[in-house]
């Protein structure tokens, strides 16, 4: 990490944060679990800005199964003294450290790969993680608030007709399909959530990300975007794979920091909140964009299947907007200039 | 339950598959006593099965043995390469015997029926992979008996189900360590490791050949060798056994041992993890009847 | 009219048919009569892929190296293609100096139900940028609905297509139709077939497959390939031609690179021979034709008897030393009566 990166990604904070509205969060102790994952670095770059311009004065402590290796990915966030690192199993966890006040559980990885190479891996973190995770802020005496991080995809297949989900709509995953695997363990994992809280009063609230764009986000990971920045940054062509008219929509990670802190603070318990953008693009138009981003753009190819057909992934926001006052600071033609800067100056993709 | 006279007290680190299979084994031997079995999480599987079988248990990584150090003299370390090295550390300063089981490469790697006495005198052995295990015997012999060998290759048949997430997503690793085995071992100049996955109903045992290319190959003496060294492993690999005896094919010497499993935690079709436990719990046998902390009766 | 590609495996399945023995001379030819007709993929390389040559399934004359270099060396607009099976080729051995040499498209083949052992190598190739498929060999043994799910793990992954491979020619048009059609039916990416010649089945496996909605078919010029051969590249094309599909090859050049194929490479032009046929009905890859054969003839056996109890052991490809086994205990067998 560069200074010069450190202080692009300081920036995307300053610019999206609302101190004011996370009085709620001043001098509290969070507990993240997946702290050192893409979620949790974004939580720590904003309570680190939080901290250092505004004096929130927070503590975390950030739970990983590799948690040591945050201080080669990240030094200026793992030397912090307002932080500390636990390298554990999340399934481990058999009580919080002292003095935490607030959770923020977000283990579990939303690689599809890991998914279908180890379904049953993939479930156990899902599952038994959260039952630990809750089991032990449930004997916690100083616990406050937990936030459940869950997903987007427990709605399943969202109609085509439908611009954006809201929390109100039910569906779900098939359940006879590996691609079901992480969806439905969090499903589970939010009625398990909703259990605990009815049997114990925990004050928790739940989050439903969707998808992001963003530094931190591995060119590797196995996303229609991040694969059109690789193909991109490499000369192209921008590939698009499966259906050219699926519907997505990104947010940009300083973005959804900022809005799992704000949920955290004065979400209310028992309440899910999407956290995403509901602004649609289908993949040709974000490939076209992602080209157009470039001086000379690289060219764009269809290799779709036989049969194709479009899905679509974009949520209604109105009740974090409505109730949270949150609102989306970065368009998508910004968050891809962002991105794709973040990338050069860090040279992650290989020519 | 306090240690029994005179066998050496090992400790396992890693309550998973590995580890549960390897404390069957110990609690079998007359010359170890597990006096501490190391897990993450007093509620899992493993440990609970120890603690069942009257074996202490605790959940404390590796600071378990620092804060005790007498509990143990040898430990098995099942975790994985990332955490042995953090491992390693903390056990060289206590001077503890360390049996590597994972692909960290750290060690002297220790092929028991061929370098056990010499191995006895590192404090850190790392035991290879599981078909360097059941093919190095064979290529170590292969380049006795001709000098020197030109090139070794090693195919090993693997039932698909006994390959878990971490040996698919490792196949690289696990090539790389054994043919750099063979080749120490051996002293041929170039090696090549294959893995097949079998998906076979029932599951098929582990199976794997030795091809070797010598200058000109000596059947009578390397069969009378091969034969040996068969025994030699058998000893303490009860599953291991030759299928086809050395023969000269199309200008190159093959040998097929077959390895099936003792059926301890893992099921029998699982050669390929028996033979690597077998041969660690024989390098701590080594180090118990070295130690001379076990006399007579005990030792076989 | 509907487009398709075609992969033009000549130089890599074809290796099989010589025992790997494919000369510089032979690349280079056959490469630039590729070139000439427009084949848009060139698969090149030992007939099990890079990282393959070895006493198990036969030690090429040239590395993988001086392969991919010969053939680069002849194709522009052409892609050069190669086939990686992990438990072969590694990645730092095999994979990142085969893309350093100028591979443009990598297909990655497993067992057809051992799609988990593809990730890191596609994931690998992906990261470089380069065009990535997945390959289920010997897929005639999985159902199609452990298929499916094989496939999507490859697609999770990122490959951009899944080829199935009937290795051991024992498709019948029916299995393609059900097969193919359930995997171009429900996969987001397309899907290809790459068929063998045992029953004399291959075009015809081809066109079925092309029907039923596969994107991608394999062709070999002559059909030089292992065992009983692959389907004829050129007669693919024509019968391909004739119901309207497009391939962007030119007829003519096709005929010509087969005319270069059998002056140059094509020492038998590849027959449903009857070991072959038996290689077929006993499920059996095509390419333990030759060493079947060998030991056999040294055992004393029957190699019709080879392959049927190879079927019967469910081995899969890869899995050549498991003939001198059967073998020996055939033998023994016959013997002992």
């Amino acid at each position: 990490m560069t200074d010069k990166l450190t202080a692009s990604v300081r920036a995307d904070c300053a610019a999206a944060a609302d101190p004011g509205a996370l009085q709620a969060l001043a001098g509290r102790h969070i507990l993240i679990t997946g702290g050192t994952g893409f979620v949790g670095t974004w939580l720590t770059e904003m309570v680190a800005h939080l901290n250092d311009e505004h004096s929130l004065g927070m503590r975390l402590s950030l739970l990983g199964p590799h948690a040591a290796d945050f201080h080669s990915r990240a030094p200026h966030l793992a030397g912090r003294k307002d932080i500390d690192l636990i390298e554990r199993d999340v399934r481990d966890l058999d009580s919080l450290p002292t003095g935490v006040t607030h959770v923020i559980h977000a283990a579990g990885t939303p690689d599809n790969r890991m998914h279908a190479s180890d379904p049953l891996r993939t479930m156990s973190v899902i599952s038994a993680g959260t039952s630990a995770v809750l089991r032990a802020s449930v004997d916690s005496p100083d616990l406050q608030k937990f936030l459940f991080v869950s997903s987007g995809l427990v709605y399943g297949p969202q109609p085509l007709d439908l611009p954006g989900i809201s929390e109100k709509y039910v569906g779900g995953p098939e359940c006879d399909s590996i691609a079901s695997v992480y969806p439905e363990a969090k499903r589970y994992a939010e009625v398990e959530c909703a259990a605990w809280r009815g049997q114990t009063k925990l004050p928790l609230v739940t989050a439903r990300p969707f998808a992001f764009i963003g530094p931190y986000q591995g060119l590797d990971k196995p996303w229609a975007v991040n694969n059109f920045l690789r193909d991109a940054l490499l000369g192209g062509p921008i590939r698009i794979m499966g259906c050219a008219d699926t519907v997505r929509s990104y947010m940009y990670p300083s973005d959804m920091a900022f809005w799992l802190l704000r949920i955290l603070a004065d979400g209310v318990p028992g309440v899910a909140y999407n956290v995403g953008s509901p602004e649609a693009v289908t993949l040709k138009d974000l490939a076209d964009r992602i080209a157009g981003a470039f001086d000379e753009p690289p060219a764009v190819a269809c290799r779709g299947g036989a049969n194709p057909r479009p899905s679509r992934f974009v949520p209604d926001v109105d009740r974090c907007r409505d109730t949270l006052g949150l609102r989306v600071t970065v368009p998508l033609g910004d968050a891809i200039v962002r991105t794709l800067e973040w990338h050069r100056a860090a040279g992650t993709a290989r020519a | 339950m306090a240690p029994r006279e005179g066998k050496l007290k090992v400790a396992i680190l890693g309550s998973g598959n590995i580890g549960s299979d390897l404390l069957s084994k110990v609690l079998r031997s007359d010359l170890l006593e597990c006096t501490l079995f190391i897990g993450r999480n007093l509620a899992s599987r493993g440990i609970a099965r120890a603690a069942a079988m009257g074996v202490p248990v605790s959940d404390g990584s590796v600071e378990a043995i620092e804060n005790d150090p007498d509990v143990c003299d040898l430990v098995f370390d099942a975790t994985s390469a990332l955490s042995h090295i953090r491992h390693a550390e903390v056990l060289e300063r206590l001077g503890k015997t360390v049996i590597d089981m994972t692909p960290s490469n750290l060690g002297r790697m220790c092929i028991p029926a061929v370098n056990l006495q010499e191995c006895l005198e590192y404090p850190n052995v790392n035991m290879v992979t599981c078909g360097g295990q059941a093919t190095i015997p064979i290529a170590h012999v292969i380049g006795a008996v001709h000098g020197e060998a030109e090139y070794i290759e090693v195919v090993s048949q693997i039932a698909s189900r006994s390959a878990g997430p971490a040996t698919r997503v490792n196949l690289d690793e696990y090539i790389e360590t054994t043919e750099r085995g063979i080749i120490a071992f051996s002293g041929c100049r170039r090696s090549k490791a294959i893995l097949n996955l079998n998906p076979a109903q029932p599951p098929v045992d582990m199976q794997a050949t030795v091809y070797a290319r010598v200058d000109e190959p000596d059947l009578e003496r390397l069969t009378a060798a091969v034969d040996e060294m068969v025994e030699k492993v058998g000893v303490y690999v009860p599953g291991y056994e030759l299928i086809v005896p050395p023969t000269v094919e199309n200008g190159r010497i093959a040998v097929m041992v077959r390895v099936r499993g003792r059926g301890d935690y893992l099921p029998s079709y699982a050669g390929n993890l028996d033979i690597i436990n077998c041969a660690a719990v024989a390098v701590a046998e080594g180090h118990a009847r070295m130690t001379g902390s076990v006399q007579g009766e005990g030792a076989r | 009219m509907k487009e398709l590609l075609v992969t033009d495996i000549t130089l890599r399945d074809g290796n099989h048919a010589v025992a790997h023995q494919l000369t510089e001379h032979q690349l280079s030819v056959y490469a630039e009569a590729a070139e000439a007709a427009g084949m848009p993929i060139v698969e090149v390389g030992h007939g099990n892929g890079i990282g393959a040559s070895s006493m198990q399934v036969g030690e090429s004359l040239l590395s993988d190296a001086d392969m991919l270099r010969v053939v680069r060396g002849k194709l522009k607009k052409s892609r050069m293609s190669i086939h990686v099976i992990p438990g072969f080729a590694t990645i730092n051995k095999d994979l990142r100096p085969a893309i350093e040499a100028g591979v443009d498209v990598i297909r990655v083949a497993s067992h057809c139900t051992e799609a988990d052992i593809t990730e890191r190598h596609i994931t690998f190739a992906r990261e470089q940028g380069k065009e990535v498929y997945g390959v289920l060999m010997m897929s005639h043994m999985a159902s199609k609905e452990v298929l499916l799910e094989e496939a999507r793990k490859m697609e999770q992954y990122g490959a951009e297509g899944v080829v199935l491979m009937d290795s051991a020619g024992a498709y019948l048009p029916k299995d393609v139709r059900d097969k193919i059609s359930l995997l171009a039916e429900e996969l987001n990416i397309p899907v290809g077939f790459h068929a063998h010649n045992n029953m004399g089945m291959a075009v015809a496996n081809s066109l079925t497959a092309a029907e039923s909605g596969a994107y991608i078919v394999d062709g070999a010029s002559r059909g030089f390939g292992a065992g009983a051969g692959n389907a004829q590249l050129e007669a693919l094309i024509a019968v391909l031609e004739r119901y309207g599909y497009s391939t962007g090859i030119d007829l003519y050049g096709a005929l010509d690179a087969g005319d270069v194929a059998q002056r140059e490479l094509v020492e038998v032009v590849p027959s449903a021979t009857s070991t072959s046929i038996v290689s077929g009905m006993a499920g059996v890859f095509s390419a333990f034709s030759k060493p079947v054969e060998r030991i056999s003839k040294e055992y004393g056996v029957d190699p019709r008897d080879v392959f049927f109890e190879l079927g019967r052991r469910g081995i899969v490809a890869g899995q050549e030393d498991i003939i001198l086994e059967v073998a020996q205990q055939l033998s023994e067998e016959a013997a002992k009566k």
